[in-house]
């Protein structure tokens, strides 16, 4: 019969079991969760609705509360209970925020006992129950054995502050989290935005934590796409270079917030940020919704005026739309083609279908593309950055994932930038990027030497984020033929690299190219200055009869390429080569914090063999 | 971590007037002051560096055996694939049609051709997963070629159906290509012949341990050795002799034409088929017995046994011979005498070491000097004695 089966002895002696932790994206419109997969990737996860993306919006209804996408229909006929927006008035005084505008949802109230905002909402309470009847001690019969029926639940007002609307939302977000995992959330990073001020990170780590999520960092929204640029992936990495200046797009629902960084081996070095309320996802609405009114008037000569509404009715359709139109956006982003736009009883009981181009769709939107494009332009101003050093742009953000506002935005850099992205879902990136700072953190727990010190590095005002940078590339420079005697130029440590930096570069050397008999390699040590070469491009005229006129409205174009000139010599090197072939040398640059230059070279084949070069510090 | 990027740079002549310059003495313009996002491993190395005060490199070695001791730790748990491994799959497994699947070897479909009937369930358990994660349809969606063609994962899905069936798995086993090949490829009556004692050995080690797999008894007795003893040669042939084999060769039998209802034809079929599995278990004893026979006729021990067995009759005889009528008393006194030599010698030498033994203690109470002497002499005495 069957076989002497070998011994299989699969025993697996589980190590310690590594820590859930997950990414929270906490936007003010939208929230997203990630966790980390079974291949230790950051994934975003759906919700029990099977949405990634999760409205923060919490309505009362009743006795029901909803929250999440299910809270938004109720914007329609609940909006006095319904709560969105909540998070940028975290921290806030009632007397900071500045007297709002119409809302179309719950009012920001001052809360009676502090000068806190806060929302007041109507919600039923369910009676208590009711008392049961006495028994009687003496033999008198009771007047009846049913129970009372329970009285109709009553109205109430209820006063809820902003923390307090924060913790519930969270609350689901962690729900939805450990239903997805199946296991107990051990700690979260949470991204927030740069210009979160204390007080306001203060509150919502109270509120996570009255949430019962362990916070293991506040991460800026910047951080968090820096992370996932920098992390390597499984799939979809970058193929651009280890230092490089990325400009993170984060589009957010209510604000553009820019920043441009200086990606050196992983390190992101700020270079600047700008922060622009007056664009963002919202405003597309807002023009999405008068687009589509107006072709709402024009086919049903049904009066609909929107932003302000002036009635009831016209605020209800205006909140129909802003509901559909989220749909429309999604479909424009995912598919080239025309978006529809449906609402049933928009208005007086009339129905209403509309569809928007691209092409329609871009048009209405250029006003907006347009203020990005300048606030890039004003941030790149600030840093004094040219658009050519930019070898990145990251979009970040729901509405980031517009095909018109990619294209748009690619027109403000030259070809050499990478603006396409690497198919990465923008609404997702912050979340993942979340996740995987988490995972870092909870690594550091892991390891067992001097924990507590290096958490430190994490914590709210680390003086570890505070360096020195250079302020200039430095490299080597090959004595070629010319008349200054300058030959190849290699950037070793690029501009605004954070000091102490090691780099290493190894390239070819074919002895036979070398002069003497010795062959001696030599180079020298400069520090260079980034700049533009700016090259006029003329179209030549052809001398055709027909074209002649079109062409003469063409305007001299302008190439700009990136170049680094050496500026200031500092020493030279030179040794000969023990190899007669061809063979490799690897030049190691470390600037140290004091702004000493250690270069040590070594041929590859003879790696003991070294040369040293010190050029010490003014 | 430091990466080192090749950079593409071609180096031009070295111009011949060029001399080392002396260092301008400049240094790099001052540092700027600026501000990291906190985040990324890139950070947490800076930290690390900063926090214990060490350079790159140190870091870099640090940080590197902490990596490996990482995965030491964590080696064992992630994978244990019982050793299933992963074997290259050759162009033929691709051309493999699931239609034909009795023709193929269930066991190279899943990888597991170097374990074949030795596999546990666990380990065709693994092979099978580690294969359908590589081939599953869904797998292949979006990639270039034929995205409908999952020819080869019906094959595995066939291949794992059979062997994980202790039933249908012994079926297959029973007639197991890879080894019907080597069956046929026996050793012949004539090429061992001449040959030495190692050769016979060489020859059917494997065959017999290739054989004793079809064993109902384990374990089984195996070739052995040249030097084995008479019973343990006769009981490897007597064991062979009455082989008990599982083999069956149900795997070859004709399928009942599908569609037919027909009683008549299904039991023709079996009829068939049953004579045929019969007939080809009758083959497999019979060669399994010439087997065993050639390998009698040749083997190097039988050889000897009957040379030892013939030269103890020989000498039997010789001393019938010899000793007409006393041999057997003569035969006896000579053991007699023998046993006698053999006692004596046994006291002689109990005696010398007692008296070697008092030699030794005598020499330990004497001086270093003596005791040189009293072991010089005792030596002497030994060598005379010896």
């Amino acid at each position: 019969m069957a076989q002497p089966n070998g011994t299989a002895t699969g025993t697996t002696t589980p190590g310690e079991a590594p820590s859930t932790v997950v990414g929270i994206n906490f936007g003010n419109s939208f929230a997203s969760i990630a966790v980390l997969t079974k291949e230790n990737q950051a994934e975003c996860i759906a919700n029990e609705d099977g949405e990634r993306q999760i409205a923060c919006a919490v309505s009362f209804f009743g006795e029901e509360v909803y929250i999440g996408n299910q809270a938004k229909p109720q914007l329609v006929k609940n909006a006095a209970n319904t709560i969105v927006g909540f998070r940028n008035l975290l921290g806030k005084k009632f007397s900071d925020i500045p007297v709002d505008q119409s809302t179309t949802s719950a009012p920001v109230i001052k809360h009676p006992e502090s000068d806190l905002p806060a929302y007041e909402v109507t919600v039923l309470v369910p009676a208590p129950a009711p008392i049961a009847a006495p028994k009687s001690s003496a033999n008198t019969p009771a007047a009846s054995i049913a129970p009372t029926p329970r009285s109709e639940p009553t109205q109430q007002k209820r006063i809820l502050t902003v923390p307090e609307v924060t913790t519930m939302f969270l609350q689901t977000l962690l729900q939805s989290a450990e239903d997805f995992l199946g296991k107990k959330v051990d700690g979260a990073v949470i991204a927030v935005p740069t210009w979160f001020e204390d007080s306001a990170r203060d509150a919502l780590v109270e509120a996570a934590h009255a949430a019962g999520i362990k916070v293991l960092q506040l991460l800026d929204e910047a951080g968090a796409a820096s992370v996932f640029i920098t992390e390597p992936r499984a799939t979809g990495a970058t193929t651009l270079e280890s230092d490089r200046t990325s400009l993170i797009l984060d589009v957010g629902a209510s604000s553009v917030t820019l920043s441009l960084l200086a990606i050196r081996e992983g390190l992101a070095y700020s270079l600047g940020s700008s922060h622009d309320t007056s664009v963002g996802g919202n405003a597309i609405d807002d023009r999405l919704i008068h687009w589509f009114a107006k072709e709402f008037t024009k086919k049903t000569k049904t009066p609909l005026s929107v932003l302000p509404p002036p009635t009831v009715a016209d605020a209800r359709a205006e909140a129909k739309l802003r509901i559909a139109v989220e749909h429309t956006k999604r479909t424009l982003s995912a598919s080239p083609g025309a978006a529809s736009c449906s609402v049933e009883s928009l208005k007086d009981g009339i129905d209403f279908t509309g569809t928007i181009n691209r092409l329609r769709f871009d048009v209405e939107m250029k006003p907006l593309y347009h203020k990005i494009g300048h606030a890039i332009k004003a941030v790149l101003a600030q840093c004094q950055v040219d658009p050519v050093f930019v070898d990145e742009v990251v979009f970040v953000g729901s509405t980031a994932a517009l095909p018109g506002l990619r294209d748009s935005v690619a027109l403000e850099f030259p070809e050499t930038t990478e603006v396409s992205g690497n198919g990465d879902d923008p609404s997702q990136i912050i979340a993942r990027g979340a996740a995987l700072q988490a995972r870092l953190i909870a690594s550091i727990s892991a390891a067992e030497d001097a924990s507590t010190s290096l958490h430190v590095a994490f914590e709210k005002g680390s003086d570890l984020i505070n360096v020195t940078a250079t302020q200039k590339p430095l490299g080597i420079l090959f004595p070629g033929p010319d008349e200054e005697n300058k030959g190849p130029w290699l950037t070793i440590i690029a501009a605004d690299t954070p000091i102490p930096a090691l780099r290493k570069v190894t390239f070819d050397v074919d002895p036979s190219h070398l002069e003497g008999s010795e062959k001696i390699l030599a180079f020298e040590v400069w520090e260079a200055k980034d700049d533009v070469d700016v090259e006029l491009i003329k179209f030549e005229k052809v001398d055709d009869a027909d074209d002649d006129e079109e062409e003469e409205e063409d305007e001299p174009a302008e190439s700009r390429t990136k170049k680094t000139m050496p500026e200031t010599y500092l020493a030279s090197v030179s040794f000969p080569l023990k190899s007669p072939t061809k063979t490799q040398v690897s030049v190691e640059f470390l600037v140290e914090k004091s702004g000493e230059i250690k270069v040590t070279a070594a041929e590859v084949t003879a790696p003991t063999e070294l040369h040293y070069l010190t050029i010490p510090s003014t | 971590m430091v990466s080192v990027p090749e950079s593409p740079v071609v180096l031009p002549r070295l111009p011949t007037d060029w001399k080392p310059r002396e260092p301008s003495g400049k240094s790099i313009s001052a540092p700027k002051t600026g501000k990291l996002l906190p985040a990324g491993s890139a950070y947490l190395a800076h930290a690390r560096r900063t926090i214990f005060n060490r350079t790159h490199h140190e870091d870099n070695i640090l940080e590197e055996e902490n990596r490996k001791k990482n995965e030491e730790l964590n080696g064992g748990v992630i994978e244990d694939d019982l050793g299933v491994g992963d074997e290259e799959e050759g162009p033929e497994l691709a051309m493999l049609d699931p239609k034909e699947w009795k023709k193929q070897d269930h066991y190279t479909v899943l990888g597991l051709s170097a374990l074949r009937y030795k596999a546990t369930q666990d380990q065709i358990k693994i092979a099978h997963r580690k294969k359908v994660l590589k081939h599953h349809p869904d797998k292949k969606a979006g990639q270039a070629g034929d995205s409908n063609d999952d020819a080869f994962f019906k094959c595995i899905q066939k291949a794992h159906e059979v062997l994980s069936n202790p039933e249908r798995r012994r079926q297959f086993d029973s007639v197991d290509p890879y080894f019907q090949i080597l069956e046929d490829d026996l050793p012949t009556a004539s090429s061992l012949s001449k040959a030495s004692p190692q050769e016979f050995f060489d020859a059917f080690r494997e065959v017999f341990e290739r054989e004793s797999r079809f064993s109902i008894r384990q374990p089984v007795p195996l070739l052995g050795e040249i030097d084995d003893s008479k019973e343990t040669v006769e009981a490897f042939y007597d064991f062979w002799y009455n082989f008990d084999s599982w083999r069956s060769f149900e795997y070859h039998d004709k399928e009942v034409n599908e569609g037919s209802d027909s009683r008549d034809d299904k039991r023709y079929t079996e009829k068939k088929n049953k004579s045929e599995r019969a007939r080809l278990k009758k083959e497999d004893n019979v060669r399994v017995r010439s087997i065993v026979d050639l390998a009698l006729s040749v083997d190097p021990r039988i050889k000897r046994i009957k040379q030892e067995e013939k030269a103890a009759r020989e000498a039997k005889k010789k001393n019938k011979v010899n000793g007409a009528v006393g041999g057997a008393a003569a035969l006896k006194a000579k053991q007699e005498e023998e046993k006698k030599k053999a006692e004596e010698e046994a006291k002689k030498k109990e005696e010398e070491d007692k008296a070697a033994k008092a030699d030794a203690k005598k020499a330990k109470a004497a001086a270093a000097n003596a005791a040189k002497k009293a072991r010089r002499a005792q030596r002497a005495q030994e060598e005379g004695t010896a």
